[in-house]
């Protein structure tokens, strides 16, 4: 009985603390600008966020970012400044509303149409149904049939 | 019949790629066309690199501006030089306004490339990046052709050479005279 408790003492504690994170709460301003850093690329690095980045270029753009942010700027209205200047190029993960959102959507296409040829073959490959037999197939069951009539006879 | 659909759309696709590649390689990659293309050239207020002043970008309404991002730590950029300064000595007394801004570097360092250089045109401080980033610039040597009409017609990265500026500049003023 007291095991069961405990149990269940800590599943609602634990419950609770996810509710707890999980809470809708004000986004604060350092956070805002490590989620829009996270987001851009950094123009002089392979591959890497201008939040990770420890170039000057990155340095800079966390500095801008900051600066945006603290006049209140929008997430939104900082990236389109940078994508004004950029292009889509300088968002490590493409939107999907422009035409480089292809780069999301072409392999999804590719496998639905995978899976269509896929399923088409299938159907195509049909079970065989009931064979009619041939003559000579029906006269020899006969034949046997009577054969074996006439022993039982 | 959904077998053929998938086989044509896989044609289709396969065509499109080919189609796609092709014209991708036949790109110049120092013509590289971002947002700033086409639009209004952001505006800028900077300190000239000498210290004399200030230079805005709205006192050069009406004529053809070549912007070129520079740095002395910057190897291309010592090699791109003498074209720009063949091309500045060409159009020094014509409508052709040169700019060069100098991209992540100390002011010091900045002049004393200059003049060592002999660039004799316009140069100024570009001292937190801002003026970079709203031109959209990777990183030095590049080159913004703005036209008499303030829009951004063209940009070219890396090294330029003469022929380049010359055409791009020729552009410009054609455009500027049939207006």
């Amino acid at each position: 009985m007291n095991g069961r408790v405990a149990i269940t003492v800590a599943l609602v504690a634990l419950a609770a603390a996810l509710l707890f994170a999980a809470r809708p709460h004000e986004v604060t301003a350092d956070e805002r600008i490590d989620q829009i850093t996270t987001e851009l690329r950094c123009p002089v690095c392979q591959g890497l966020s201008v939040r990770d980045s420890t170039s000057e270029t990155a340095r800079q753009m966390r500095d801008i970012v900051a600066q945006r942010v603290r006049e209140g700027k929008s997430s939104a209205e900082i990236e389109a400044e940078f994508r004004a200047a950029y292009g889509d190029w300088i968002f490590l993960s493409p939107p999907v509303s422009s035409w480089s959102g292809l780069v999301w959507l072409v392999p999804i296409a590719a496998v639905g149409a995978g899976l269509l040829l896929v399923s088409g073959r299938l159907r195509r490959v049909e079970t065989p149904g009931p064979v009619e037999p041939s003559a000579p197939q029906v006269a020899a069951l006969r034949e046997r049939v009577a054969r074996e009539e006439a022993t039982e006879g | 019949m959904l077998a053929r659909v998938v086989r044509i759309a896989a044609v289709v696709a396969i065509l499109g790629l080919v189609v796609t590649l092709a014209l991708a390689f036949r790109r110049d990659p120092h013509d590289i066309r971002t947002g700033t293309i086409g639009k209004p050239a952001p505006a800028f207020t900077l300190e000239r690199l000498d210290g004399s002043g200030k230079v805005a970008l709205a006192d050069l309404s009406g004529k053809v501006v070549v912007m070129n991002f520079f740095a002395s730590w910057c190897l291309p950029c010592t090699q791109e030089n003498p074209a720009l300064v063949r091309v500045y000595e060409r159009y020094r007394a014509s409508d052709v306004v040169m700019i060069g801004v100098n991209y992540q570097e100390s002011r010091d360092n900045g002049l004393a490339y200059v003049q060592r250089m002999g660039m004799g045109w316009t140069t100024v401080a570009d001292d937190d990046g801002r003026v970079a980033f709203s031109y959209g610039v990777f990183g030095p040597p590049e080159t913004f052709f703005i036209g008499t009409d303030g829009i951004i017609a063209g940009r070219h990265i890396g090294p330029i050479d003469e022929e380049t500026l010359v055409t791009a500049i020729e552009k410009l003023r054609g455009q500027a005279a049939s207006r």
